[in-house]
């Protein structure tokens, strides 16, 4: 069971002053919390990565919660941002072969439904979110995609790229 | 992902920290401001306008619009800091919607064959600019201190805005010593000045906040 807002809230507040025991909590708790987020948008085997990636993001830019907010919406900002940065980074460099293992079920809180990637994804022109879909979550590669969505390969490549460049700028503006 | 070595390492490594604060910044700027003004009072004199206590209408407006796109905008950047979803930082947009007003009216009046001293004036708009860009940067230090800080999740667009608030804070600074008062004259150099902080903002601020 994860901690409600309220708690993770008290634990940050306790952190940012310095308390490593709320902190160890809290970056449980959080783990926990960034996994079920994670879960539905990226491939099962990069999830870990990520939640990593995002829990140092979290400790590195700690002094930029402020206490007088919510805690969750906060996390969600930070993990959304090194989300994009690991589909853009994956993309860029090619190196990784995502494997289709969504998870069917996942939490998905008040706070969750309101901060959904699927959301964003929803933002961008059909084509754009089902290559990323396709290919960054599902894990298919650009061959199979083609085939499943019925575009050209250079316009997954294409769709790839401004979808995920519009992701970016969704995120502040959402 | 090895969970517990890495959680471990990092509660090994915490420290207290002072969560950032919309207010210093803002503060700081605000002082940067007065203190351009200041300067360029001292080294270029105030109108005259302002000095016989009648001050134009058009140096009401434009001062009231340049702050309020440096103050509403420097206030959307310091809010990037501290990043949280759902949270709508829009209110420079209505700023910038209004100082478009400016290019947009001379562009009209300008269509009409009234340039006024937009050009025969370019010394003193090149100053504008120059004195703009000057006052704008030094505002702008305390802002990308902040998002340098925080944790800004779109560094392109907290460019584009740290350039726009300097740009009007830094244009207000030099507004005050600036006698023109035709609106071809402010569409041109005024825009001119915003523009090219907003753009070199976007240059050179992303570079300097990415985490």
């Amino acid at each position: 069971m994860i901690a409600r807002e309220e708690t993770l809230r008290d634990l940050m507040r306790l952190a940012q002053a310095g308390d490593k025991q709320a902190y160890a909590v809290l970056l449980e708790q959080t783990s926990r919390w960034l996994a079920r987020f994670f879960a539905q948008k990226i491939s099962a085997d990069a999830v870990d990565d990520l939640v990593q990636d995002t829990l140092i993001s979290l400790h590195k830019k700690r002094a930029s919660y402020d206490p007088a907010r919510p805690f969750l919406p906060w996390l969600a900002a930070i993990a959304r941002y090194r989300w994009v940065d690991r589909l853009r980074q994956t993309y860029r460099h090619a190196a990784e072969e995502l494997h289709d293992q969504h998870k069917e079920d996942s939490h998905e809180d008040v706070v969750g439904a309101r901060i959904s990637i699927d959301r964003l994804l929803n933002q961008l022109p059909d084509g754009q979110a089902a290559a990323i879909r396709l290919v960054k979550i599902d894990g298919l590669s650009i061959a199979e995609a083609c085939v499943k969505c019925g575009q050209s390969e250079p316009l997954v490549k294409v769709n790839i790229h401004r979808g995920l460049k519009k992701l970016a700028i969704l995120i502040e503006s959402d | 992902m090895n969970a517990k070595f890495d959680l471990s390492a990092l509660v090994d490594d915490l420290e207290p920290v002072t969560p950032v604060r919309q207010a210093l910044p803002l503060a700081l700027s605000a002082v940067i401001t007065v203190a351009a003004v200041a300067l360029i009072a001292w080294f270029q004199g105030v109108r005259a306008d302002v000095l016989a206590g009648h001050p134009d209408e058009m140096f009401l407006i434009r001062s009231g619009v340049l702050l309020l796109l440096g103050g509403g905008t420097a206030h959307a950047v310091t809010s990037m800091a501290s990043p949280s979803v759902g949270r709508s930082q829009d209110g420079w947009q209505m700023a910038l919607a209004a100082a478009v007003l400016f290019p947009l009216s001379a562009l009209i009046v300008a269509s009409t064959g009234d340039i006024g001293p937009a050009l025969s004036a370019m010394d003193s708009g090149l100053r504008c600019l120059g004195y703009s860009l000057i006052g704008g940067v030094a505002t702008a230090v305390p802002m990308i201190l902040m998002l340098r800080r925080g944790a800004p999740t779109s560094p392109e667009r907290a460019g584009w805005l740290t350039g726009i608030a300097a740009g009007g804070l830094g244009a207000f600074a030099y507004n005050l010593h600036c006698p023109f008062n035709h609106v071809v004259y402010t569409g041109l150099w005024y825009s001119l000045a915003v523009g090219v902080c907003a753009l070199a903002g976007r240059l050179v601020v992303p570079r300097l906040i990415r985490w």
